[in-house]
């Protein structure tokens, strides 16, 4: 039993931490890519900033994008702005999670919007992105092994993994729609989006060194234990919705079948069938499915109807 | 010219030291550890305090134009420390003036016995805002209306602790009492060891039992919630940190449903009910179909649950009227009336301005004394008549002279110093003190208090939303330490 609004906001602080994380990544492979004297370096930018659904490079060089995807507060889709309202959320279920877990997590605001933010970032900004992702790890660690794993630390998770489903098909939205050709033949691409996942290393290990763009997507897509992988990430929602385990409102979709059907339809799926429907319009689908999700779990345990709830 | 050194006045009371420079016996450990202290360490210290109470939010929001940012509300690294046999005497001040303000509340919403034989004036009760018509006749266990009280003295220049205000609302602080004693415990282990101080850490737990005790039906294990105006309260940190440290949940008017004279929370299971609010939302914004109708922090129909006897509301709707500034006066005759014994902690000298002789005394004297406005607090609508300008004097009493009961005038009373690092150096600034009473079923006084500092030298005003700061209070136990 938790108060409802307490539930909400601890999902959210889970969508925001993991929104955070992902876009340091983009941030980061996209300021790495233009040190290489190639071409692909502008479709690597290209590829971070439309899949972090900022505006296109245009006018602004790669930098002051990926500086504005950092530090400004007012850009909805920012590091900064996601952190913000982690924090906000956080502030307000402070009863609600441990002192450990929020003291990370104020750590980690504080930092990103200390005034000399901006000079640190233009000192390094590798160094000051790597510290931001290692303390959402911290934050992550904390939560773990300091909060009860009751209601709370589900609506936590179940935040992350369903932002975490959204991000990775986004990016192979971007990658594997209009730009397939592109990113089929060059090294440099392939590792970029390999690391916007940090996948470079669990990928090798499973393929070698030997880069390809179909067993990526099948890596990013449909691997069973890559804690990234949309398919491990279904998975886990599953996992945690059937914990909540609760009839559905009438009228609405239960979440736990939403979810059921969602990890059934990734686990069964093969490579053929992704690329037979188009990678680009498999992963959309996905996404909406996890869209519905989310809607599904507002509506039951959130925002439902106080007059179904009243007592006889 | 230092203040304290103001002709006419006494000098102000040196929790320190005596009158002739040397340090009194329940300062000497902690005199003996600063001693061993450079300046520079004492700085590393009080950054990290202050790094202590960030990370934890202890923080209040300033905004700017472009960005808002975060500020630790002023918290100064040495404890001021009292002596056993002192706080014995505060401790035994504060049950009974808790009591007779209590019992006060009870007659005053019950039979008005002491308003029929004229203690205190009939229309300067009934005619207060403060006065909840909705209370009259609604029973309140054990006679606690003011659950939580959070009462300030003063010491004055000749030692003597004396009751500057009662604080029966919603008085808070309590927070910062128990965030003050975790960092100097941090920062001063080894003085804190040798003084022996009364330990604290109790009091989230001492409240829940006070507010359980309240249960009027007796249910068993009663759904306890604290009631918080939201995040951007500037006491929100507190509202947390007390619904944390005693386990139960915080929640919002926008979290609470009534239904037939019961109140329900949302939670992701549905709907469940709750018998005790621990409210800290003002009594005009509790709910608005009874007190104000333009507040969105309550919840509508918390009131007739409450005179349903379905919830109970902590403290009590309606306590204010006994904290006015214009009762205060009257809290002395308000002890020996119920209670037949004389008040062991004084009043300051307080002049009413409703009564013509008191008032024309009051503008003869505008210059020494300070003027209060009845219903405000937090040092708004206030006259430090010695520090004031010709021209905010002449203000003043136009506005005296034009409302006079909205007044009342005490003499400027100096405030005891007390050492504080400033800019890296020990030097002496004004405090108060707050203590916190619980009172349910039984009178708990914690043994210890929030000092608040008036962080300008030479100032007396020591209130948080006038640039105060606070320290942690050691209290010592009977075994004290010679040096």
């Amino acid at each position: 039993m938790m108060l409802a609004r307490v539930a909400d906001s601890l999902y959210w602080i889970g969508r925001y931490v993991e929104r955070a994380e992902h876009m340091c990544r983009l941030c980061d492979v996209m300021l790495n890519a233009t040190l290489e004297p190639d071409d692909a370096a502008a479709e690597v930018a290209h590829i971070a900033l439309a899949s972090a659904g900022a505006p296109a490079v245009g006018g602004m060089g790669a930098y002051e994008a990926a500086l504005s995807l950092a530090l400004d507060r007012h850009a909805p889709g920012s590091i900064a702005s996601a952190l913000s309202r982690a924090r906000e959320n956080a502030r307000q279920v402070r009863d609600q999670i441990t002192t450990e877990t929020w003291e990370r997590l104020n750590l980690i605001f504080l930092r990103i919007t200390d005034p000399e933010a901006p000079r640190a970032f233009a000192n390094g900004s590798s160094a000051f992105l790597h510290e931001i992702i290692a303390d959402l790890h911290l934050f992550k660690g904390a939560a773990d092994a300091t909060m009860s794993h009751g209601e709370g630390w589900r609506f936590l998770l179940l935040g992350t993994h369903l932002e975490r489903a959204q991000l990775i098909a986004r990016l192979l939205e971007v990658c594997f729609g209009s730009h397939q050709d592109r990113i089929s033949h060059d090294h440099l691409m392939l590792t970029s989006l390999l690391r916007m996942s940090c996948a470079l290393e669990p990928y090798l290990r499973a393929h070698t060194s030997d880069l390809q763009a179909a067993y990526i997507l099948r890596f990013l897509l449909l691997d069973e234990d890559f804690p990234r992988s949309v398919r491990f990430c279904t998975a886990r929602i599953e996992e945690h919705v059937s914990a909540l385990g609760r009839p559905a409102a009438p009228g609405h979709a239960s979440p736990e079948r939403l979810a059921g059907r969602l990890r059934a339809r990734l686990q069964y799926a093969d490579l053929d069938e992704v690329q037979a429907s188009g990678p680009a319009e498999f992963v959309l689908q996905i996404s909406e499915a996890c869209a519905g999700i989310h809607t599904a779990l507002h509506e039951t345990f959130v925002a439902y109807p106080v007059e179904l709830r009243l007592p006889a | 010219m230092r203040p304290e050194e103001a002709p006419g006045g006494p000098r102000a009371y040196d929790e320190m030291r005596t009158a002739s420079g040397a340090v009194r016996p329940h300062y000497a450990a902690l005199a003996r550890r600063l001693a061993g202290l450079g300046a520079g360490e004492l700085a590393e210290r009080q950054r990290t305090l202050e790094r202590f109470f960030l990370l934890q939010g202890i923080t209040f929001t300033v905004y700017g134009a472009e960005s808002s940012t975060e500020r630790i509300i002023p918290t100064d690294l040495l404890p001021r420390i009292i002596p056993a046999q002192e706080w014995a005497r505060i401790e035994s001040g504060l049950v009974q003036r808790l009591q007779a303000l209590n019992m006060f509340l009870a007659d005053i919403y019950g039979a008005q016995k002491i308003l029929m034989d004229g203690v205190v004036p009939r229309e300067l009760i009934l005619c207060a805002p403060s006065y909840r018509r909705e209370m009259q006749n609604l029973y309140v266990p054990h006679q606690a209306y003011a659950n939580v009280c959070g009462s300030d003295l003063i010491r004055q220049p000749d030692g003597g602790y004396a009751v500057l205000e009662d604080n029966l609302r919603v008085p808070s602080g309590v927070s910062y009492m128990l965030a003050n004693r975790e960092a100097s415990k941090r920062t001063f282990p080894d003085a804190f060891r040798a003084a022996g101080v009364r330990p604290i850490e109790r009091y989230p737990d001492l409240l829940l039992s006070t507010l359980k005790s309240m249960s009027a039906d007796g249910r068993p294990h009663p759904q306890v919630v604290v009631l918080t105006p939201g995040v951007y309260n500037s006491a929100y940190y507190e509202h947390a940190y007390l619904a944390r440290l005693m386990g139960v949940p915080l929640v919002e008017g926008r979290d609470l449903v009534a239904h037939q004279n019961m109140i329900y929370m949302r939670t992701t299971s549905g709907l469940r009910r709750i018998d005790i609010i621990y409210r800290r939302v003002d009594d005009d914004y509790i709910d608005p179909l009874t007190f104000r109708r333009d507040s969105s922090l309550g919840v509508a129909g918390l009131f007739n649950a409450y005179r349903a006897g379905n919830v109970v509301i902590c403290n009590a709707p309606g306590t204010g009227v006994a904290d006015d500034k214009a009762v205060y006066a009257y809290v002395p005759e308000i002890i020996r009336y119920y209670l037949g014994e004389d008040p062991i902690l004084p009043n300051i000298e307080t002049y009413l301005c409703r009564e013509p002789a008191q008032l024309s005394h009051v503008l003869a004297n505008l210059d020494k004394l300070v003027v209060k406005a009845v219903g405000a607090s937090g040092g708004y609508g206030m006259l430090i008549g010695p520090h004031a300008s010709t021209a905010e004097r002449a203000a003043f009493s136009e506005a005296l002279r034009a409302n006079p009961s909205n007044y009342i005038a005490q003499p400027t009373i100096q405030l005891s110093t007390a050492p504080c690092l400033m800019d890296g150096e020990i030097d002496a600034r004004h405090v108060d003190l707050r203590p916190f009473i619980l009172s349910g079923e039984k009178i708990v006084v914690t043994p210890g208090a929030l000092t608040r500092v008036a962080l300008q030298k030479g100032s007396l005003v020591v209130n948080s939303s006038q640039g105060g700061g606070s320290k942690d209070t050691w209290v010592l136990d009977h075994k004290e330490v010679t040096p």
